[in-house]
C-alpha cells in the first residue's frame, strides 16, 4: 500500500515543465509523444507522456482492472472499491467537490454514479462494475484533493458488494489501460 | 529525489521506449448552430438531446452560438447563499433562475452577452476537463485581442476570462462519458447591474466587466452578429476543426425541429 502511495507521489513530484529534448534524448529532435512504460517492483507502472515541453507521468497500479472512461477497481472477494486514476485526475485539474451516490443505491457497469468537479467542469463518474454501494468515502466531502493526491488510495470513492464477477472480463488489465491513454493522448 | 531510485533498481526492471510521432489527424469537423435568443430552459433541453445525440455518434462535434434572455443560473454545488435576492425579486425584474448539473457557481446570463455551449467529445481530441476550459478560456481571450483587450486566464480557482481585476466572460462546463455540454459566457455589453444581484461565480469584491466598457463607452463595436462569429471563428482556430458548417438555425426548437 505504501509503495503505490509512493508511485502516485512520484509520479506528481516529478509532474513538471521541462525542454523535452533536455529529458530524454538530449539531442536537437523533437521528442514530442515519447512515451516510456516502466514497471517497479512488479507491482506498477509509471508512464511518461512527453507533449508540449510538458512532462507528465502517471501511475498505473498492476493489482487493479481498469474502465475505458478512466476509473478503477480493485476486487476482493465479492468486493470492490472504485476509484478513478492518476491519468483521470490529471486531466481533471484541482478536485473541488466530490458529488457521491447514496449507500445502499445500484450502480451499474457503465453508468454514471457520481460527479467531480474541477476547473468549473463538473465529469461524471461511472461505475466499472454492477452491484449495490456499501460505503461511499465520506472524507471527500471535506477534503475533494484527496483524489489528486491519492487517487488509488485516499482518494478511493465508493465501495460496491458485486453483483457477480461478470463485468471483469470487459475491463482493462494495467498494460492494456497504459497503451489506452498512450492512444488517446497521441490523438490530440 | 525519487526519479534517481527508479533508475537503481535496474534488475527489476522492464522498460520498453518508443517515439510515437504525433499522429497526422484527420479533418476535424464541427457544425455551428446560429440560434439567436433562446429561452434558457429550451436551450437546457436541446443539450441534453444532442449530447444523447452525440453518445451515440448521431451526430458529429457540434457548437451552439446563442444569448438568453434574462437568467441566473447556479451549477451543481448548489450554491444558493451566492443569490443575494429572493427568487419572488428575481422575477420582478423580470428574471429566470435556474439549478443545473454544470460546473462553477452563480451567474447571469443576458441580452448583449454571447453564450457559447460546444457539444464535443472530448474523448476523440484526447483532451481532460482542464485542457478544454484552458481553451475556453483561450477562445474569450483571443476574441478580447481582437479589439486591444488584454484579457488574461483567471489564476487557481478563479477560472474564468478576466481583465485586470474585472470578469469579462465565465465558464461553467458538464461533461458526461466525455461529452461536452454549457460552455462560455462572454460579455460584450449586458446590463452589468444584474450582477448586483449575486456573488458573481462565488467570488466577492471582484468587478464583472464587458467588451464595451473595456474598449470605452465612446467607442462603437461591430454588431452582435460579427463578435459572435469572431468568437466562434477564435473557438474553431483554437480547438483545430478545418472543417466547419454554419447552420442558421434562429427558428429551431428545443427538439432540434425547425
Amino acid at each position: 500500500m505504501a509503495r503505490s502511495l509512493w508511485a502516485t507521489r512520484a509520479a506528481s513530484y516529478l509532474r513538471i515543465n521541462v525542454p523535452c529534448r533536455g529529458f530524454a534524448t538530449g539531442s536537437d529532435l523533437p521528442i514530442c509523444g515519447t512515451r516510456v512504460g516502466v514497471t517497479f517492483h512488479g507491482m506498477y507502472l509509471l508512464y511518461v507522456n512527453c507533449e508540449n515541453n510538458f512532462l507528465s507521468i502517471h501511475a498505473v497500479l498492476k493489482d487493479l482492472k481498469y474502465a475505458d472512461s478512466h476509473e478503477w477497481v480493485r476486487v476482493e472477494g465479492e468486493s470492490a472499491t472504485v476509484g478513478i486514476t492518476d491519468h483521470a485526475q490529471d486531466h481533471l485539474g484541482e478536485v473541488v467537490y466530490v458529488e457521491l451516490p447514496e449507500e445502499g443505491s445500484k450502480v451499474e457497469q457503465g453508468a454514471s454514479f457520481g460527479a467531480v468537479e474541477s476547473v468549473k467542469a463538473t465529469s461524471d463518474v461511472n461505475s466499472p462494475v454492477s452491484g449495490k454501494v456499501v460505503e461511499v468515502n465520506k472524507k471527500l466531502s471535506d477534503s475533494p484533493g484527496l483524489v489528486n493526491s491519492s487517487p488509488y488510495e485516499d482518494g478511493w470513492i465508493i465501495k460496491v458488494e458485486l453483483e457477480d464477477d461478470s463485468d471483469l472480463p470487459c475491463l482493462m488489465d494495467p498494460e492494456r489501460y497504459t497503451k489506452f491513454c498512450e492512444k488517446e493522448d497521441a490523438s490530440r | 529525489m525519487k526519479k534517481c531510485r527508479i533508475s537503481l533498481y535496474g534488475s527489476c526492471f522492464r522498460h520498453f521506449l518508443f517515439i510515437s510521432p504525433q499522429e497526422m489527424r484527420g479533418p476535424r469537423s464541427i457544425e455551428i448552430w446560429k440560434m439567436g435568443a433562446v429561452n434558457y430552459l429550451e436551450a437546457l433541453k436541446l443539450q441534453e438531446k444532442l449530447t444523447s445525440d452525440r453518445k451515440t455518434h448521431k451526430i458529429k462535434d457540434t457548437l451552439l452560438s446563442l444569448q438568453h434572455p434574462p437568467t441566473f443560473t447556479l451549477g451543481k454545488r448548489r450554491t444558493v447563499h451566492n443569490v443575494l435576492v429572493s427568487e419572488a425579486e428575481l422575477k420582478a425584474m423580470g428574471a429566470e433562475l435556474h439549478y443545473t448539473e454544470r460546473g462553477g457557481d452563480a451567474t447571469f446570463h443576458g441580452p448583449r452577452q454571447v453564450i457559447l455551449y460546444p457539444i464535443i467529445s472530448l474523448r476523440d481530441i484526447g483532451t481532460g476537463a482542464r485542457k478544454y476550459v484552458e481553451n475556453l478560456e483561450s477562445t474569450m481571450i483571443e476574441l478580447a485581442s481582437l479589439y486591444g483587450v488584454k484579457a488574461r486566464a483567471g489564476e487557481t480557482g478563479e477560472t474564468g476570462v478576466w481583465v485586470g481585476q474585472r470578469k469579462i466572460g465565465a465558464i461553467g462546463v458538464r461533461i458526461s462519458s466525455g461529452i461536452t455540454s454549457h460552455g462560455l459566457a462572454f460579455n460584450i455589453d449586458p446590463d452589468l447591474n444584474y450582477f448586483k444581484h449575486i456573488v458573481p461565480c462565488g467570488i466577492p469584491d471582484k468587478e464583472v466587466t464587458s467588451l464595451q466598457k473595456e474598449v470605452g463607452l465612446g467607442q462603437k463595436l461591430p454588431s452582435e452578429q460579427v463578435i459572435h462569429e469572431q468568437l466562434v471563428s477564435c473557438f474553431t482556430k483554437i480547438f483545430g476543426y478545418t472543417d466547419v458548417t454554419w447552420r442558421d438555425k434562429t427558428s429551431v426548437s428545443s427538439d432540434g425541429n425547425e
